[in-house]
């Protein structure tokens, strides 16, 4: 027997009457409890409001559930009333109207109705409906919009989506996620997890964020802007906050360091690991919009006496923690710059070869009070990826990296550009 | 349990006086007081003129319950925003579903269309004390506050704004130069007086509608959130909030004691910006047309500013599009549309040959209070809604002053809505 027609919206069953045999009334439709299933989220009682209480039927006694009728079986005479349970999910109150997150799309959407159907005599969530189409059918336009639209000859497009690319926010609703849309989350590009969170009230970001792995999230939130991370961070809890801070990169971290309190920056720092600490630490100590304050103190150092060969088994190794591994700095034992090797230069000198006859001597260097203006020139006229920050004694002390001051100056280039559009 | 307005509780956090407490409320501070700046708009300026200049002292005594009134409703407003982390119209969403969103939205895409309109209409009539044509001045704005929006450099003229509404100084000063009678004053802000008829009722209507507008609920919520402003730093910004509303009721009284001394004791009508000038020349004598034009243009561009751009944010969170300056009319097309279009409409409106730039500007504020009670009623749902706010539900105290307010606009519309259909009708109702 079928039960339920192939493809139904929630709107269009929602408050309907639901009969027993005899096609007494029994109540209206006013929600279905929600439990995860096979594939998609099955329903595993429906709802009705009778005048006084609402009653909750078992899924297996229903007989006939489409827009039409909804039956169910036999004639029960003492139906038990339903209560809320902390943990019920209920498709209208916790899913209707909410905002989700469409993780193909990368974007916050609000749920403006769900497409339902069959699956083995279950009824399962399908798919999410986000479009004006979506909207109209909750009004009862849908029809007048369809026929208005034809005469000019033009359809009102579906847009749903498929539940697998959907995420959820409410932190209970998660169980009912499908496992392959969480990963897709944390799959997602950092800068589109940032867009996705500044788009959220601050309980949903939490349970954002707790769905990634703290090295996404760590990124994410540096993509954030300035007001908003530090923001996020302080309404993380602190052991929360330091972990993420531990994993991404210290110039990052001190960005985002340096916009807290110094109180809730120092209380941070203490919790972290004490050597990460102490590299942020220093990071922080320089003006911000400086070299040093720009600078990522992590990069690659080797010594001119080695051979190629050794020097790349070195880079291999360090370069997991580091950034930026384009360049390798040749440094001595009291920390003064001798030179640099680009990688591509490794890659095509012999292995034998040593690391000091192959190094270019002669380079580009800022100190670490240069503006960004000065970088930038320096970057754009030498096409660098990467400039070495020297200190007030002209030993090395980090290196400022061409995305770092791009970030810098794209805000206004792209300001400008949507203006002249 | 919140248990509602003591005052105690009003003032913790400035009996804990310290750097580390100050710092935090100056950066807390602002949602409210950038409202109840806003709040003296072009319509707000009009109307308390109105008010005083052509009804005299006999509508001060509104002043005092609204304030209460203003207090609670933002109060409720900040509150939802620091709990939930959400907007108004997000609220209103995902508790009662599209149909109800929708017709809200409608609702006050109109009232705030008509609260532009009373924006430009202000522009206007300004810039014409100074001489300058609607014609050029109004189109000239418009332009300028599209730019300003679609630019995104708002946030930085918000402060030039902020600091030019320090000119409302001048209506106390000007009402104390006028040397009233302070007792009258008095006695009539303490006891109630009551007129029968429509065009006091209208004004009643008016008073209360521009006082506690509706957009404002809507502003003030989802500038808690921007902020970020959670329930543990609650506290300072309901210190924000009520700072905010008294300072706009402070020059409401104000302008209403200004015009009622002056313009209202000579027996004169205001027909024109210039006539609502008078009140201001005890102050600054033949400069006072001067002065109040600058006020009048100050509040009016900021509002101007103000209103479309949120009004097209709450529309666009309420009903699910994307939204957002940084995007573009092809990302985010309902959201540029609309305030575009809000802008567009409501210059075109003041650009109508001979358009009554006055009554534009006063009858925007009554529909203001038309629509004012719908809106509470949702809120006063909400903020009673347990799985919503948990513990931070409204008291007893502030529902009743919330319910008593939503009754009271009530009745007044439905009187004035009859009274106009079948004028005369109060005077019957009463007579009887």
């Amino acid at each position: 027997m079928d039960i339920i027609m192939s493809e139904l919206y929630l709107s269009t069953i929602l408050g309907k009457t639901v009969i027993d045999e005899l096609g007494q009334e029994i109540g209206k439709l006013s929600d279905l409890i929600m439990v995860p299933g096979e594939i998609f989220p099955e329903v595993s009682h429906i709802l009705a409001r009778r005048r006084k209480d609402t009653v909750s039927i078992p899924w297996h006694e229903v007989s006939l559930f489409n827009p039409f009728v909804i039956s169910i079986k036999g004639t029960p005479t003492k139906i038990p009333s339903f209560s809320p349970k902390e943990g019920d999910i209920l498709v209208k109150r916790d899913i209707l109207d909410r905002q989700i997150v469409d993780v193909n799309g990368a974007k916050v959407v609000r749920v403006n109705d769900l497409k339902l159907g069959g699956h083995h005599d279950l009824l399962c969530i399908f798919s999410v409906d986000i479009g004006f189409r979506g909207l109209l059918r909750r009004l009862g336009y849908e029809r007048f919009w369809e026929k208005l639209l034809r005469g000019f000859h033009k359809e009102l497009p579906h847009q749903e989506i498929s539940w697998e690319y959907v995420q959820p926010l409410e932190m209970n609703l998660s169980r009912l996620t499908l496992t392959m849309a969480r990963d897709q989350l944390g799959d997602l590009h950092p800068a589109d997890i940032a867009h996705i969170i500044s788009q959220i009230s601050h309980k949903h970001i939490q349970t954002v964020l707790i769905s990634l792995d703290t090295e996404t999230a760590g990124e994410a939130i540096h993509e954030l802007e300035p007001e908003l991370r530090s923001r996020v961070i302080s309404q993380l809890d602190s052991e929360q906050a330091s972990d993420i801070l531990e994993e991404m990169d210290p110039d990052e971290a001190a960005d985002v360091l340096g916009d807290l309190s110094d109180e809730k920056a120092q209380e941070l720092l203490g919790l972290m690991d004490e050597e990460e600490a102490e590299e942020i630490q220093e990071l922080l100590e320089h003006e911000e919009d400086t070299a040093g304050g720009l600078m990522n103190s992590e990069y690659v150092a080797i010594s001119g006496d080695i051979t190629v060969y050794d020097a790349l088994k070195e880079i291999r190794l360090l370069a997991p923690d580091i950034e930026t591994v384009y360049y390798a700095y040749i440094v001595d034992r009291e920390e003064n710059l001798q030179g640099v090797v680009s990688l591509k230069e490794l890659l095509i000198n012999p292995p034998d070869a040593l690391i000091s006859d192959i190094m270019a001597e002669n380079l580009k260097t800022v100190n670490v009070e240069s503006t960004p203006e000065n970088i930038l020139e320096i970057i754009a006229k030498y096409n660098l990826i990467a400039v070495p920050v020297l200190d007030m004694e002209g030993k090395m002390a980090g290196i400022v990296t061409v995305d770092d001051i791009l970030e810098l100056f794209l805000p206004y280039a792209l300001r400008r550009r949507r203006y002249h559009h | 349990m919140f248990t509602g307005i003591s005052l105690v509780k009003l003032f913790k956090p400035i009996r804990e006086v310290s750097r580390k407490n100050i710092v935090l409320f100056l950066a807390i501070l602002g949602p409210g007081i950038i409202t109840a700046n806003v709040d003296n708009d072009a319509g707000g300026i009009t109307t308390y003129s109105l008010a005083g200049a052509h009804f005299g002292y006999s509508l001060l005594w509104v002043m005092l319950p609204t304030t209460i009134a203003l207090v609670v409703i933002q109060e409720m407003c900040a509150r939802m925003g620091a709990v939930t982390g959400k907007g108004l119209s997000d609220l209103i969403r995902e508790s009662f579903g599209v149909k109800v969103t929708f017709y809200v939205m409608i609702a006050l895409f109109l009232t705030n269309m008509g609260n532009s309109v009373s924006e430009f209409a202000g522009i206007a009539a300004s810039l014409e004390i100074f001489g300058v044509s609607k014609y050029i001045s109004v189109p000239i704005c418009a332009t300028f506050v599209w730019l300003l929006v679609v630019k995104g450099s708002y946030k930085f003229v918000e402060k030039v704004f902020l600091v030019a509404c320090m000119i409302y100084i001048a209506y106390p000063i000007a009402a104390f130069m006028a040397g009233p009678k302070w007792d009258i004053i008095l006695t009539a802000t303490v006891v109630p007086t009551f007129k029968a008829d429509s065009a006091y009722l209208t004004m009643l209507i008016g008073v209360i509608g521009t006082t506690i507008a509706p957009w404002m609920q809507f502003y003030q919520q989802s500038a808690v959130v921007e902020k970020g402003i959670t329930i543990d730093q609650y506290s300072f910004s309901r210190l924000d909030v009520i700072i905010g509303c008294v300072m706009a009721i402070v020059v409401a009284f104000f302008i209403v004691v200004a015009c009622a001394s002056t313009i209202h004791v000579q027996g004169l009508r205001i027909e024109t910006a210039a006539d609502a000038a008078v009140a201001l020349k005890p102050l600054v004598g033949k400069h006072a047309s001067i002065l109040f034009a600058f006020g009048l243009f100050n509040a009016s561009l900021f509002a101007a500013c103000i209103l479309p751009l949120s009004t097209a944010y709450y529309i666009c969170e309420g009903m699910g599009w994307e939204s957002g300056i940084d995007k573009d009319f092809r990302k985010a097309p309902q959201f540029f549309w609309l305030f575009t279009t809000i802008i567009v409409m409501s210059a075109l409106f003041i650009l109508i040959p001979n358009a009554p730039l006055i009554m534009i500007m006063f009858l925007s504020q009554v529909v203001n209070g038309a629509v004012l009670p719908f809106v509470l009623v949702l809120m006063l749902m909400l903020i009673n809604d347990k799985n919503l706010m948990g513990k931070y539900i409204n008291g007893p105290l502030f529902n009743l002053i919330a319910w008593i307010t939503v009754v009271i606009m009530i009745s007044l519309t439905t009187l004035m809505t009859i009274d106009l259909l079948s004028p005369g009708f109060i005077g019957r109702l009463l007579g009887l």
